[in-house]
């Protein structure tokens, strides 16, 4: 048989397992659960059931619930704001012209001030993305430069064209390709590529060190001419070095002589 | 914004920054619609009922006072429910009697839901209630006092009672 005590212990099991008993009365409880048997039992089954209640799939509603709840929040703060103009209508007409002719001044000037902010970092944006495309470029210049194929190479000599102040690597690239390329179309590509900068010290002293190896006549006129339009000193010594070799074409000789007294 | 008690937010609402209100229909509205579900046992019924019961806290919001708010929220949703159950029982219930309508009354179609569903059915209705309140909201007793009219000592008794009803039904079907 039950006894009093069980039935209060059991009135208690609830509480006890979601851990809403004071100290002292869970004390109690578990002191009684170690003598009960029937109490025992009963925790556990109650325990069943309260993780079946944990466990159990909760029917969840639809969006639709959302949504409408959503579309009658802002149509009741709609309806707000406009019983608060009402209140300021009534206050002062002054007052609220105030601070209409305020709120546009603030719009024109915050319109201002993004229209500003935003080219200056559109500026900033174009000006990133034609160096990157300038880079991209190069690359693709360099590469091209080393290929097998000779017409590649013309078209990556040409490239040059893009470049207005071409940096020290595209440089160097053309005067390897006008110095020790195999084919002469492709060395003379990279002469003319490179007689757009003639007046850099830098293109002038390639041209002198072509000037003491190159056997194609067109070249070789090509940079006496370039040469004599700069005035450059140090072209004379290999110019008359050309002169006094057997193999140079006559009428290269003949270029050079007309060119010589030419530079003071 | 977690960290803030509904009272709180319910308190600024009643001032006039509704879109907090979005924070306690986030927190709340399943536990509402899991309640009106559990009572009425009708999905359609229980989502246009939850949906009434948000526009009320919409519309009365000024008239919230500092008390607990699920007592609030859940003494609205079940007026709701009653009020829907007198309109509609008017000729055949008397008035003043809680009557809500048992879930699924053929036992075939008791076997769609689960076992501890059919168990809830099993009790009366305002003993359900208290169960589905006290146990999946996890509202306790002072709230739940509030909500039904009635003291938390009584309450925790009468709530264990239930629950050892409800627990041997459940066993049974087992």
């Amino acid at each position: 048989m039950k006894s009093e005590k069980d039935n209060f212990i059991s009135s208690q099991l609830p509480a006890y397992l979601d851990g809403q008993l004071s100290p002292k009365e869970k004390q109690q409880v578990e002191d009684h659960l170690a003598i009960s048997e029937s109490c025992r039992k009963e925790l556990e089954e109650l325990r069943t059931l309260f993780t079946a209640f944990k466990e159990e799939q909760v029917q969840v509603p639809s969006d639709k619930l959302r949504n409408q709840f959503n579309q009658v929040l802002e149509q009741e703060k709609l309806s707000q704001s406009k019983v608060v103009l009402l209140e300021n209508n009534k206050r002062s007409w002054a007052s609220n012209l105030l601070k209409i002719a305020a709120s546009v001044a603030l719009l024109i000037a915050a319109f201002q001030t993004g229209r500003i902010l935003e080219m200056e970092k559109s500026n900033q944006d174009v000006a990133a993305i034609l160096e990157e495309s300038l880079q991209i470029k190069q690359t693709a210049m360099l590469s091209l430069m080393e290929n097998q194929s000779a017409s590649k190479r013309i078209q990556g000599v040409s490239y040059i064209e893009e470049f207005p102040n071409p940096d020290e690597a595209i440089v160097e690239a053309l005067a390897k390709r006008l110095l020790h390329d195999d084919n002469d179309i492709v060395r003379l590509n990279a002469f003319e590529a490179l007689s757009g900068f003639a007046s850099s010290e830098m293109v002038k002293s390639i041209f002198i060190e072509t000037l003491e190896k190159e056997k194609n006549p067109s070249i070789q006129i090509g940079i006496i001419q370039t040469l004599v339009k700069n005035q450059e000193k140090k072209a004379v010594a290999p110019m008359q070095r050309l002169l006094e070799q057997e193999d140079t074409q006559p009428f290269v000789k003949n270029e050079i002589k007309l060119a010589l007294p030419k530079i003071i | 914004m977690k960290a803030l008690s509904d009272e709180i937010i319910m308190r600024k609402v009643a001032d006039g920054n509704l879109d907090l209100l979005k924070v306690l229909f986030d927190r709340h509205h399943k536990h509402v619609y899991n309640y009106l579900y559990k009572m009425s046992g009708d999905a359609m019924l229980s989502e246009d009922l939850t949906q009434d019961v948000f526009y009320k806290l919409i519309k009365y919001r000024s008239s919230y006072k500092d008390g607990a708010f699920v007592s609030w929220l859940f003494s609205i949703a079940r007026n709701n429910l009653k009020t829907h159950f007198t309109r509609n029982h008017k000729y055949h219930e008397p008035v003043d009697v809680l009557e809500y309508k048992t879930v699924a009354n053929d036992a075939e179609r008791q076997e769609d839901y689960g076992q501890l569903h059919n168990a809830l059915n099993q009790l009366s209705p305002q003993d359900r209630e208290l169960i589905v309140l006290n146990r999946y909201k996890e509202i306790r007793y002072e709230e739940l006092a509030e909500i039904v009219g009635s003291t938390p000592g009584a309450l925790k008794t009468k709530v264990s009672r239930i629950l050892k009803k409800l627990r041997v039904i459940y066993l049974e079907s087992n």
